[in-house]
Protein backbone atom coordinates (compact mmCIF):
# COMPACT_ATOMS: atom_id res chain seq x y z
CA UNK A 1 0.00 0.00 0.00
CA UNK A 2 0.87 3.53 -1.04
CA UNK A 3 1.91 6.30 1.96
CA UNK A 4 -0.87 8.46 1.82
CA UNK A 5 0.80 11.26 2.98
CA UNK A 6 2.98 11.90 0.46
CA UNK A 7 1.02 10.37 -2.37
CA UNK A 8 -2.43 12.31 -1.76
CA UNK A 9 -1.33 15.42 0.30
CA UNK A 10 -2.18 17.63 -2.61
CA UNK A 11 -4.89 15.70 -3.91
CA UNK A 12 -6.53 15.02 -0.02
CA UNK A 13 -6.47 18.78 0.40
CA UNK A 14 -8.05 19.34 -3.40
CA UNK A 15 -11.05 17.06 -2.57
CA UNK A 16 -11.43 18.76 0.96
CA UNK A 17 -11.90 22.09 -1.22
CA UNK A 18 -14.12 20.56 -3.51
CA UNK A 19 -16.88 19.59 -0.84
CA UNK A 20 -16.28 22.07 1.43
CA UNK A 21 -16.94 24.68 -1.85
CA UNK A 22 -20.01 22.46 -2.32
CA UNK A 23 -21.04 22.88 1.37
CA UNK A 24 -20.60 26.72 1.18
CA UNK A 25 -22.45 27.22 -1.58
CA UNK A 26 -25.29 25.26 -0.36
CA UNK A 27 -25.42 27.06 2.97
CA UNK A 28 -25.61 30.31 0.84
CA UNK A 29 -28.51 29.55 -0.93
CA UNK A 30 -29.67 28.89 2.49
CA UNK A 31 -28.99 32.03 3.11
CA UNK A 32 -30.09 33.81 0.31
CA UNK A 33 -33.43 32.77 1.02
CA UNK A 34 -33.48 33.42 4.60
CA UNK A 35 -32.54 36.45 3.55
CA UNK A 36 -34.82 37.12 1.04
CA UNK A 37 -38.15 35.70 3.03
CA UNK A 38 -37.17 37.92 5.95
CA UNK A 39 -36.88 40.92 3.23
CA UNK A 40 -40.40 39.91 2.32
CA UNK A 41 -41.63 39.75 5.39
CA UNK A 42 -40.27 43.00 6.34
CA UNK A 43 -42.22 44.59 2.86
CA UNK A 44 -45.56 43.21 4.04
CA UNK A 45 -44.70 44.87 7.50
CA UNK A 46 -44.33 47.93 5.75
CA UNK A 47 -47.25 47.43 3.85
CA UNK A 48 -49.67 46.35 7.19
CA UNK A 49 -48.47 49.81 8.36
CA UNK A 50 -49.57 51.61 5.44
CA UNK A 51 -52.88 50.13 5.86
CA UNK A 52 -53.03 47.97 3.12
CA UNK A 53 -54.37 44.48 4.06
CA UNK A 54 -52.14 41.69 4.14
CA UNK A 55 -52.95 38.01 4.46
CA UNK A 56 -52.01 36.17 7.73
CA UNK A 57 -51.59 33.15 5.96
CA UNK A 58 -48.36 35.00 3.62
CA UNK A 59 -47.16 35.90 6.81
CA UNK A 60 -47.21 32.13 8.32
CA UNK A 61 -45.79 30.79 4.96
CA UNK A 62 -42.95 33.59 5.62
CA UNK A 63 -42.60 32.62 8.87
CA UNK A 64 -42.76 28.74 7.81
CA UNK A 65 -39.86 28.82 5.23
CA UNK A 66 -37.73 30.66 7.14
CA UNK A 67 -37.80 28.14 10.23
CA UNK A 68 -37.46 25.40 7.81
CA UNK A 69 -34.33 27.07 6.14
CA UNK A 70 -32.89 27.14 9.60
CA UNK A 71 -33.17 23.24 9.67
CA UNK A 72 -31.84 23.05 6.59
CA UNK A 73 -28.63 24.99 7.33
CA UNK A 74 -28.35 22.94 10.58
CA UNK A 75 -28.46 19.82 8.31
CA UNK A 76 -25.76 20.88 6.04
CA UNK A 77 -23.25 22.27 8.92
CA UNK A 78 -24.06 18.68 10.57
CA UNK A 79 -22.64 17.43 7.66
CA UNK A 80 -19.80 19.79 7.15
CA UNK A 81 -18.53 18.39 10.76
CA UNK A 82 -18.92 14.82 10.37
CA UNK A 83 -16.65 15.26 7.03
CA UNK A 84 -14.28 17.93 8.59
CA UNK A 85 -13.86 14.95 11.23
CA UNK A 86 -13.72 12.39 9.12
CA UNK A 87 -10.10 13.13 8.87
CA UNK A 88 -8.71 13.12 12.93
CA UNK A 89 -7.76 9.29 12.61
CA UNK A 90 -5.97 7.89 9.56
CA UNK A 91 -7.60 4.29 10.43
CA UNK A 92 -10.65 3.73 12.77
CA UNK A 93 -13.62 1.47 13.02
CA UNK A 94 -16.47 2.69 11.41
CA UNK A 95 -19.96 1.26 9.89
CA UNK A 96 -20.18 0.98 6.25
CA UNK A 97 -23.41 2.42 5.92
CA UNK A 98 -22.30 5.48 8.09
CA UNK A 99 -19.46 6.26 5.66
CA UNK A 100 -22.02 5.87 2.60
CA UNK A 101 -24.60 8.30 4.02
CA UNK A 102 -22.28 10.59 4.68
CA UNK A 103 -20.92 10.51 1.65
CA UNK A 104 -24.18 10.70 0.03
CA UNK A 105 -25.31 13.65 1.87
CA UNK A 106 -22.08 15.30 0.45
CA UNK A 107 -23.21 14.59 -2.90
CA UNK A 108 -26.05 16.03 -2.60
CA UNK A 109 -25.09 19.38 -3.03
CA UNK A 110 -23.37 19.05 -5.99
CA UNK A 111 -26.14 21.00 -8.98
CA UNK A 112 -25.61 17.86 -11.41
CA UNK A 113 -26.70 15.38 -8.31
CA UNK A 114 -29.20 12.42 -9.38
CA UNK A 115 -30.91 10.89 -6.36
CA UNK A 116 -29.29 8.12 -4.66
CA UNK A 117 -30.61 6.07 -2.18
CA UNK A 118 -29.22 2.87 0.11
CA UNK A 119 -30.80 -0.23 0.24
CA UNK A 120 -31.46 -1.63 3.85
CA UNK A 121 -28.57 -3.85 4.42
CA UNK A 122 -29.23 -7.67 6.72
CA UNK A 123 -27.38 -9.23 8.84
CA UNK A 124 -24.77 -8.10 10.70
CA UNK A 125 -23.58 -4.04 10.62
CA UNK A 126 -20.99 -3.80 7.68
CA UNK A 127 -18.08 -2.58 10.36
CA UNK A 128 -14.15 -1.84 9.06
CA UNK A 129 -10.96 -0.91 10.00
CA UNK A 130 -9.97 1.68 7.43
CA UNK A 131 -9.26 5.33 6.49
CA UNK A 132 -12.85 6.98 7.08
CA UNK A 133 -11.46 9.73 4.87
CA UNK A 134 -10.10 8.02 1.79
CA UNK A 135 -13.33 5.49 1.68
CA UNK A 136 -15.87 8.43 1.96
CA UNK A 137 -13.34 9.88 -1.01
CA UNK A 138 -13.73 7.10 -3.24
CA UNK A 139 -17.75 6.83 -2.33
CA UNK A 140 -17.84 10.61 -3.27
CA UNK A 141 -15.98 10.09 -6.39
CA UNK A 142 -17.89 6.92 -7.88
CA UNK A 143 -21.07 8.99 -6.85
CA UNK A 144 -19.69 12.15 -9.09
CA UNK A 145 -18.82 10.28 -12.06
CA UNK A 146 -21.83 8.75 -12.18
CA UNK A 147 -24.14 12.02 -11.85
CA UNK A 148 -22.01 13.37 -14.74
CA UNK A 149 -22.78 10.36 -16.76
CA UNK A 150 -26.11 9.80 -16.03
CA UNK A 151 -27.24 13.06 -15.28
CA UNK A 152 -29.19 14.68 -12.30
CA UNK A 153 -32.58 12.17 -13.35
CA UNK A 154 -29.86 9.15 -12.30
CA UNK A 155 -31.56 6.71 -9.75
CA UNK A 156 -29.15 5.39 -8.16
CA UNK A 157 -29.11 2.57 -5.36
CA UNK A 158 -26.61 1.74 -2.97
CA UNK A 159 -26.10 -1.40 -0.72
CA UNK A 160 -24.36 -3.01 1.18
CA UNK A 161 -23.30 -7.17 1.08
CA UNK A 162 -20.85 -9.54 2.57
CA UNK A 163 -18.38 -10.03 -0.02
CA UNK A 164 -17.95 -13.66 -1.61
CA UNK A 165 -14.74 -13.66 -2.31
CA UNK A 166 -12.61 -11.94 -0.11
CA UNK A 167 -12.96 -11.05 3.61
CA UNK A 168 -14.31 -7.62 3.56
CA UNK A 169 -17.71 -6.28 2.20
CA UNK A 170 -18.48 -5.20 -1.32
CA UNK A 171 -20.71 -1.64 -1.58
CA UNK A 172 -23.19 -2.48 -4.65
CA UNK A 173 -23.80 0.47 -7.07
CA UNK A 174 -27.14 0.07 -9.54
CA UNK A 175 -29.71 1.65 -11.31
CA UNK A 176 -28.33 3.45 -13.93
CA UNK A 177 -26.02 2.41 -17.22
CA UNK A 178 -23.00 2.54 -17.39
CA UNK A 179 -22.69 2.52 -21.25
CA UNK A 180 -20.30 5.75 -21.37
CA UNK A 181 -18.22 5.11 -18.61
CA UNK A 182 -15.17 5.45 -20.47
CA UNK A 183 -12.03 5.87 -18.15
CA UNK A 184 -13.33 4.68 -14.83
CA UNK A 185 -11.87 4.37 -12.52
CA UNK A 186 -9.31 6.98 -13.31
CA UNK A 187 -5.50 7.03 -12.42
CA UNK A 188 -5.81 9.15 -9.30
CA UNK A 189 -9.36 7.06 -7.90
CA UNK A 190 -7.36 4.12 -8.99
CA UNK A 191 -4.44 4.31 -6.70
CA UNK A 192 -6.28 6.11 -3.94
CA UNK A 193 -8.15 2.82 -3.67
CA UNK A 194 -5.36 0.92 -3.77
CA UNK A 195 -3.93 2.62 -0.84
CA UNK A 196 -6.93 1.38 1.57
CA UNK A 197 -7.17 -2.07 -0.49
CA UNK A 198 -10.27 -1.00 -2.01
CA UNK A 199 -11.00 -2.81 -5.60
CA UNK A 200 -13.14 -1.30 -8.02
CA UNK A 201 -15.27 -4.05 -10.25
CA UNK A 202 -16.79 -2.66 -12.47
CA UNK A 203 -19.10 -4.21 -15.97
CA UNK A 204 -20.27 -1.67 -18.63
CA UNK A 205 -21.94 -4.54 -20.47
CA UNK A 206 -23.90 -6.27 -17.61
CA UNK A 207 -24.02 -2.54 -15.78
CA UNK A 208 -22.80 -3.49 -12.49
CA UNK A 209 -19.85 -0.94 -10.05
CA UNK A 210 -18.86 -2.77 -6.64
CA UNK A 211 -16.18 -1.64 -4.65
CA UNK A 212 -15.02 -4.63 -2.27
CA UNK A 213 -13.81 -2.95 1.04
CA UNK A 214 -11.50 -5.07 2.63
CA UNK A 215 -12.31 -6.14 6.39
CA UNK A 216 -9.37 -4.30 7.97
CA UNK A 217 -5.80 -2.25 6.53
CA UNK A 218 -2.17 -2.02 8.52
CA UNK A 219 -2.03 1.41 9.53
CA UNK A 220 1.58 1.63 9.80
CA UNK A 221 1.63 0.27 5.95
CA UNK A 222 -0.67 3.99 4.82
CA UNK A 223 1.62 6.05 7.10
CA UNK A 224 4.94 7.80 6.90
CA UNK A 225 6.84 5.34 9.10
CA UNK A 226 3.84 5.66 11.50
CA UNK A 227 4.28 9.77 12.19
CA UNK A 228 1.25 11.89 10.71
CA UNK A 229 1.94 14.65 8.91
CA UNK B 1 -55.11 46.52 -15.78
CA UNK B 2 -51.12 46.85 -15.85
CA UNK B 3 -49.75 50.02 -16.60
CA UNK B 4 -47.76 50.15 -20.05
CA UNK B 5 -44.62 51.28 -18.20
CA UNK B 6 -44.66 48.05 -16.08
CA UNK B 7 -40.95 46.55 -16.39
CA UNK B 8 -41.78 42.53 -17.31
CA UNK B 9 -39.23 39.94 -15.47
CA UNK B 10 -38.58 36.65 -15.56
CA UNK B 11 -37.03 34.75 -13.14
CA UNK B 12 -35.68 31.36 -13.53
CA UNK B 13 -33.68 29.77 -10.26
CA UNK B 14 -33.86 26.09 -8.92
CA UNK B 15 -34.41 27.15 -5.46
CA UNK B 16 -38.22 27.46 -5.46
CA UNK B 17 -38.26 29.29 -2.15
CA UNK B 18 -35.84 31.68 -2.67
CA UNK B 19 -38.09 32.57 -6.32
CA UNK B 20 -40.89 32.74 -4.65
CA UNK B 21 -39.46 35.34 -2.38
CA UNK B 22 -38.09 36.90 -4.66
CA UNK B 23 -40.77 37.20 -6.99
CA UNK B 24 -43.15 38.57 -4.05
CA UNK B 25 -40.58 41.31 -3.18
CA UNK B 26 -40.47 42.56 -6.80
CA UNK B 27 -44.26 42.33 -7.52
CA UNK B 28 -44.93 44.59 -4.31
CA UNK B 29 -42.35 47.06 -6.06
CA UNK B 30 -44.54 46.96 -9.36
CA UNK B 31 -42.40 44.70 -11.07
CA UNK B 32 -44.81 41.98 -12.92
CA UNK B 33 -42.97 38.91 -12.68
CA UNK B 34 -42.86 35.00 -14.41
CA UNK B 35 -41.01 32.52 -12.90
CA UNK B 36 -39.67 29.02 -13.69
CA UNK B 37 -37.89 26.88 -11.82
CA UNK B 38 -35.39 25.19 -14.67
CA UNK B 39 -33.79 26.74 -17.41
CA UNK B 40 -35.91 24.95 -20.43
CA UNK B 41 -38.96 26.20 -18.87
CA UNK B 42 -37.65 29.54 -19.08
CA UNK B 43 -37.22 29.31 -22.53
CA UNK B 44 -40.11 28.11 -23.67
CA UNK B 45 -41.74 31.05 -21.47
CA UNK B 46 -39.70 33.69 -22.92
CA UNK B 47 -40.75 32.40 -26.33
CA UNK B 48 -44.29 33.69 -25.31
CA UNK B 49 -42.61 36.87 -25.72
CA UNK B 50 -43.13 40.02 -23.47
CA UNK B 51 -40.27 40.50 -21.50
CA UNK B 52 -37.97 43.02 -20.67
CA UNK B 53 -35.69 42.07 -18.35
CA UNK B 54 -34.70 37.95 -16.94
CA UNK B 55 -33.36 37.46 -13.96
CA UNK B 56 -30.95 33.93 -14.69
CA UNK B 57 -29.44 31.90 -11.77
CA UNK B 58 -26.23 30.56 -13.16
CA UNK B 59 -25.68 27.25 -11.05
CA UNK B 60 -29.10 24.78 -12.51
CA UNK B 61 -29.11 21.55 -12.98
CA UNK B 62 -29.89 20.48 -16.84
CA UNK B 63 -30.05 23.52 -18.95
CA UNK B 64 -27.95 25.93 -16.81
CA UNK B 65 -27.48 29.90 -16.29
CA UNK B 66 -25.13 30.17 -18.91
CA UNK B 67 -27.50 28.09 -21.71
CA UNK B 68 -30.63 30.08 -20.73
CA UNK B 69 -28.66 33.41 -21.09
CA UNK B 70 -27.41 32.20 -24.79
CA UNK B 71 -30.70 31.12 -26.21
CA UNK B 72 -32.22 34.43 -24.92
CA UNK B 73 -29.70 36.69 -25.98
CA UNK B 74 -29.67 34.75 -29.25
CA UNK B 75 -33.40 34.52 -30.01
CA UNK B 76 -35.03 38.06 -28.23
CA UNK B 77 -32.96 40.53 -29.25
CA UNK B 78 -33.72 43.24 -26.64
CA UNK B 79 -34.15 41.34 -23.87
CA UNK B 80 -31.37 42.09 -21.03
CA UNK B 81 -30.25 39.44 -18.98
CA UNK B 82 -29.04 39.76 -15.01
CA UNK B 83 -27.18 37.05 -13.74
CA UNK B 84 -27.47 35.31 -10.28
CA UNK B 85 -24.84 33.42 -8.64
CA UNK B 86 -23.88 31.67 -4.95
CA UNK B 87 -20.16 31.39 -6.10
CA UNK B 88 -19.01 34.37 -8.10
CA UNK B 89 -15.49 33.81 -10.35
CA UNK B 90 -13.67 36.01 -12.54
CA UNK B 91 -14.30 33.11 -15.15
CA UNK B 92 -18.23 32.97 -15.08
CA UNK B 93 -18.39 36.90 -15.06
CA UNK B 94 -15.99 37.20 -17.95
CA UNK B 95 -18.14 34.41 -19.77
CA UNK B 96 -21.25 35.60 -19.11
CA UNK B 97 -20.67 39.47 -19.98
CA UNK B 98 -18.99 37.83 -23.04
CA UNK B 99 -22.41 36.12 -23.81
CA UNK B 100 -24.30 39.55 -23.52
CA UNK B 101 -25.57 39.57 -19.51
CA UNK B 102 -26.21 42.79 -18.30
CA UNK B 103 -25.13 41.98 -15.07
CA UNK B 104 -24.01 39.90 -12.57
CA UNK B 105 -24.68 39.97 -9.00
CA UNK B 106 -23.42 37.59 -6.11
CA UNK B 107 -26.28 35.77 -3.68
CA UNK B 108 -26.59 36.72 -1.12
CA UNK B 109 -26.99 40.46 -2.52
CA UNK B 110 -28.70 43.52 -1.12
CA UNK B 111 -32.39 43.76 -2.86
CA UNK B 112 -32.29 47.38 -3.32
CA UNK B 113 -28.96 46.20 -5.97
CA UNK B 114 -31.30 43.96 -7.41
CA UNK B 115 -34.53 46.59 -8.02
CA UNK B 116 -31.80 49.08 -9.53
CA UNK B 117 -30.17 46.39 -11.95
CA UNK B 118 -33.27 46.02 -13.14
CA UNK B 119 -34.46 49.53 -13.93
CA UNK B 120 -31.02 49.92 -15.07
CA UNK B 121 -31.17 46.75 -17.45
CA UNK B 122 -34.64 47.56 -18.39
CA UNK B 123 -33.32 51.40 -19.35
CA UNK B 124 -30.91 49.70 -21.55
CA UNK B 125 -32.89 48.03 -23.18
CA UNK B 126 -35.45 51.07 -23.94
CA UNK B 127 -32.63 52.75 -25.51
CA UNK B 128 -31.38 49.89 -27.38
CA UNK B 129 -34.93 49.66 -28.79
CA UNK B 130 -35.28 53.56 -29.33
CA UNK B 131 -31.67 53.26 -31.48
CA UNK B 132 -32.72 50.28 -33.32
CA UNK B 133 -36.27 51.86 -34.53
CA UNK B 134 -34.43 55.51 -35.26
CA UNK B 135 -31.88 53.79 -37.49
CA UNK B 136 -34.39 51.86 -39.22
CA UNK B 137 -36.46 55.36 -39.80
CA UNK B 138 -33.33 56.65 -41.31
CA UNK B 139 -33.51 53.79 -43.76
CA UNK B 140 -36.74 54.26 -44.44
CA UNK B 141 -36.09 57.78 -45.28
CA UNK B 142 -32.98 57.45 -47.50
CA UNK B 143 -34.75 54.01 -49.21
CA UNK B 144 -37.68 56.23 -49.65
CA UNK B 145 -35.78 58.69 -51.59
CA UNK B 146 -34.69 56.28 -53.94
CA UNK B 147 -36.93 53.66 -54.61
CA UNK B 148 -40.77 53.39 -56.01
CA UNK B 149 -43.32 52.60 -53.45
CA UNK B 150 -43.54 48.84 -54.05
CA UNK B 151 -39.57 48.58 -54.30
CA UNK B 152 -39.37 50.28 -50.86
CA UNK B 153 -42.51 48.17 -49.20
CA UNK B 154 -39.87 45.06 -50.93
CA UNK B 155 -36.70 46.79 -48.96
CA UNK B 156 -38.65 47.26 -45.88
CA UNK B 157 -39.94 43.27 -45.81
CA UNK B 158 -36.07 42.15 -46.11
CA UNK B 159 -35.28 44.82 -43.35
CA UNK B 160 -37.60 43.21 -41.21
CA UNK B 161 -36.68 39.64 -41.79
CA UNK B 162 -33.02 40.68 -41.05
CA UNK B 163 -34.43 42.07 -38.05
CA UNK B 164 -35.74 38.89 -36.32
Amino acid sequence: MKHTNTTFGYDALAHFGRVNASISHELKNVMAIISETAGLLGDLSDMASSGTPVAPDMLSDCTKSIVEEIQRGFAVIRQMNRFSHSIDHPVESVNLMDVLDLSINLSTYLSFAGTTTIAESDGQPPVVATCPFLLQAIIYQTLVYTFKHTGNNADVTVGVNASDEEKGWKIVFSGFSLNGFQVFPDPLLQTMAESIGVTIKCDSTADWLELIVPSAIDESALLDGGNIG
Amino acid sequence: MEAENTIKILMVDDEEKFLQAVSERLSIKGFDVKTATNGDDAIAAAKKGGYDVAIVDLQMPGTDGTQVLKVLKENHRYIEIIMLTGHATVDAAVECTRLGAFKFLEKPYDFDRLVEALKDAYQARIEKKFESNRKRMEMIQQLSIHQSPLGLLREMAQLDDARK
